[in-house]
C-alpha cells in the first residue's frame, strides 16, 4: 500500500531525512517512532504530498506522489501534529468544507457519517459538539475534528502525526480507542508517529524507528524485543561455572553476577531457549527478559546515553 | 470549480467572523459616506453659485463634480484598506498551520490562490455595495450618467482586484500579518505613484514607468471610457500577481 524508497529531504544545507525506505501493507498499522527532530514529520508530510522530497520515491496505492499527487491525496487522510483547523468555523461546516475541497460527491452526507464515526455527535456544553465553534472545544475534541477532516473522504491510508500529543490521560485513552476502531474496523492502512510507547504496543502491528533522519530499525514489536536485550536468570544454588557456560552461547554479549545465583545476561538477539537449556541443569528457577520496549527504543534512538 | 468556490466562501465568511473584517467594512462605509457628504455639499454650493452665471452653469455637472471625485477618493480608501484585508489570506493559514489542510487536499496551488482571491474580492464587493445607497441618492437628486457610474464602479473593482492581488502575494511571503500589511502597502504605494516618474526620468524610461502605474490607467475609466489597453493592463496585472502567488505556494512544497 505504501512503498517508500531512498527518500531524502534537505532543507537548505540541513538534511532532514536520508535514504529512508520502508513499506506498509494494506490494513497494517505501523508506528513511526523517533525523538524530536528525527525526521518523522518530514517523512509524513512527503507521504501526503504536502512537501516534495529532494530524492527518492513514494508510491501509495500504486500512485507516485510526484507524478500523481492528486490521486495520492485522494487515497491519503492526513492529521498533522497541530490539527489544521479554522477556529472560527462551526465543526460541521468545517468538515463539510474539508469534504468539498477533497472532492467528496456529497459533502453533507460524508460530514454526518464522519461526525458520528469520531464521536462529534456527543453533547458538549448542552449541544452536540458538531454544532459548536471549533475554537470553543477542548483539545481532545479539536483532535477529533482533525481526525474527522482526515477521514471525511474515506481514505485507504491514514497518516497521523502524534495524534495524542498534548492530550490528558483520559482524552489520550479515548483517542487511542478511536484509532484502534478506525484502523481495525475498516481494514485501513495506518501510519502514526508517537512518543508514547504504550500506544504503539496497543495499536501497532509493526514499528519503524527513525534516528537523525535514518531508519535504525523496522520490525514487529516482538521482533524488536528480540533485537537486543538483557535476561535475568536465577538458579536454586550458587553455580559459578554457569558464567562461562552462558558466555559460550552465540548471541550473548556479557554475563554479570554477584552471588552466582542471579545472573544478568546481556544479549544481542533472542537466546532465551539456549540460556534456559544451559541453566536448566543448574536448577533454573526463573528467566525473564528485563529490557522493555522503552529501553530498546531509547537505545536505538541513542537517547539512553 | 467546487473546491475553489468552497475556499472563496470560507474566506468570505471568515471576514465576518473576525474584528478586522467588520472594522474594514465599517471604516470604509463611514469614510466613503463622509467623502460623499463633503463632495455633495461642495457640489451644491457650486451649483447654487452657478445659477447666477450661465457660463459656469454649463461646466457644472454631477459626473465631473461629484461622481468622479467620489470614486477617486474611494480608490484611495481601498489603497489603504486592501493590505489589511489581504494580509491574513496566507500568513494566518501558515501561522495557524491550517494551510496543511489545503496542501494535503487534491487541489492545485492555483485553485487555492484563486479561491482565496475570489473570497476577498467578494468581501470588497460587499464593501462597494455599501456605497449603493449613496449612488441611489444621486438619481433622487439629479440625473447622473449611467455609463460614467458603471465605469467608475468597474474601475474601482479593477483597482481593488489589483491591490488585493499584490497584498495576497506579500501575505504568501511571510507568516507575519504585520509584515504582509506593511510590505503590501509599500509595494502598492510605489505602483500607485510610478506615473510621477516620467517627470524625473527621461521620456523613454518615464513613459515605461508611467505605463506601469495604475494612476495612468484609471483616468480614462473614471471618465466613463473603457479602453482595451486599460482593461488588458488590469487583467495582466492581476494575472501576474496571481501567478506569482501560485508560484510562492508551490515553493512551500519545495523549499
Amino acid at each position: 500500500m505504501i512503498e517508500v524508497s531512498q527518500l531524502s529531504k534537505a532543507y537548505g544545507r540541513v538534511t532532514a531525512i536520508s535514504d529512508v525506505a520502508f513499506h506498509v501493507d494494506q490494513g497494517e498499522v505501523v508506528g513511526f517512532l523517533g525523538p524530536n527532530g528525527a525526521g518523522k514529520t518530514t517523512t509524513m508530510r512527503i507521504l501526503c504530498g504536502c512537501i516534495g522530497a529532494t530524492t527518492g520515491t513514494v508510491r501509495i496505492a500504486g500512485h507516485d506522489v510526484l507524478e500523481s499527487p492528486k490521486q495520492v491525496k485522494i487515497e491519503v487522510g492526513y492529521l498533522p501534529e497541530q490539527p489544521p483547523l479554522y477556529e472560527t468555523m462551526v465543526v460541521r461546516d468545517y468538515i463539510i468544507f474539508a469534504a468539498t475541497i477533497k472532492g467528496v460527491a456529497n459533502p453533507e452526507q460524508a460530514a454526518d457519517r464522519v461526525i458520528s464515526q469520531v464521536g462529534l455527535d456527543r453533547e458538549v456544553g448542552g449541544q452536540p459538539a458538531a454544532s459548536r465553534i471549533i475554537g470553543h472545544l477542548s483539545k481532545g475534541y479539536k483532535q477529533r475534528v482533525g481526525l474527522a477532516q482526515a477521514l471525511v473522504h474515506n481514505p485507504a491510508v491514514l497518516v497521523l502525526d502524534e495524534p495524542t500529543s498534548g492530550l490528558d490521560p483520559a482524552q489520550r485513552r479515548e483517542i487511542r480507542a478511536l484509532l484502534v476502531d478506525l484502523a481495525r474496523a475498516e481494514n485501513r492502512t495506518v501510519i502514526l508517529s508517537t512518543h508514547v510507547l504504550a500506544e504503539v504496543e496497543a495499536i501497532c502491528d509493526r514499528v519503524i524507528v527513525i534516528r537523525a533522519g535514518e531508519i535504525v530499525a523496522q520490525d514487529s514489536i516482538d521482533k524488536l524485543r528480540e533485537l537486543a536485550g538483557s535476561l535475568t536468570v536465577e538458579v536454586s544454588a550458587p553455580a559459578p561455572e554457569l558464567t562461562a557456560l552462558l558466555q559460550k552461547i552465540e548471541g550473548v554479549d556479557a554475563v554479570e553476577t554477584s552471588d552466582a545465583i542471579k545472573f544478568t545476561v546481556k544479549t544481542l538477539g533472542d537466546v532465551r531457549a539456549e540460556v534456559a537449556k544451559a541453566a536448566a541443569s543448574h536448577g533454573l528457577l526463573s528467566l525473564h527478559q528485563e529490557e522493555g520496549l522503552e529501553e530498546i527504543y531509547l537505545r536505538l534512538t541513542g537517547e539512553a546515553e | 470549480m467546487r473546491p475553489v468556490l468552497a475556499i472563496s466562501r470560507r474566506e468570505l465568511e471568515s471576514f465576518f467572523a473576525t474584528p478586522v473584517g467588520w472594522l474594514c467594512l465599517t471604516g470604509f462605509s463611514i469614510i466613503a459616506g463622509f467623502f460623499f457628504a463633503m463632495m455633495a455639499t461642495e457640489f451644491s454650493v457650486q451649483a447654487t453659485q452657478a445659477a447666477y452665471n450661465p457660463y459656469v452653469a454649463e461646466q457644472i455637472n454631477l459626473n465631473d463634480w461629484l461622481i468622479q471625485p467620489f470614486f477617486a477618493n474611494t480608490a484611495v480608501i481601498l489603497l489603504l484598506l486592501s493590505p489589511a484585508l489581504s494580509m491574513r489570506l496566507f500568513a494566518e493559514d501558515r501561522k495557524q498551520r491550517s494551510l496543511e489542510l489545503l496542501l494535503s487536499s487534491p487541489i492545485s496551488s492555483f485553485q487555492i490562490v484563486l479561491g482565496k482571491f475570489l473570497g476577498v474580492m467578494g468581501f470588497v464587493t460587499v464593501m462597494l455595495a455599501t456605497t449603493l445607497p449613496l449612488t441611489a441618492m444621486l438619481y433622487w437628486l439629479g440625473s447622473p450618467d449611467n455609463g460614467t457610474l458603471l465605469s467608475c464602479y468597474l474601475s474601482t473593482f479593477f483597482l481593488a482586484a489589483s491591490f488585493l492581488s499584490v497584498g495576497m502575494l506579500t501575505s504568501a511571503m511571510t507568516e507575519n500579518q504585520i509584515v504582509a500589511l506593511v510590505t503590501g502597502f509599500g509595494v502598492l504605494l510605489i505602483l500607485w505613484v510610478l506615473s510621477w516618474a516620467n517627470t524625473i526620468a527621461g521620456p523613454g524610461l518615464g513613459d515605461v514607468l508611467s505605463g506601469l502605474s495604475m494612476l495612468s490607467h484609471i483616468d480614462q475609466l473614471m471618465k466613463g471610457l473603457l479602453h482595451l489597453k486599460d482593461a488588458v493592463y488590469f487583467l495582466t496585472f492581476v494575472g501576474f500577481f496571481l501567478f506569482a502567488t501560485t508560484q510562492r505556494v508551490e515553493a512551500y512544497r519545495w523549499r
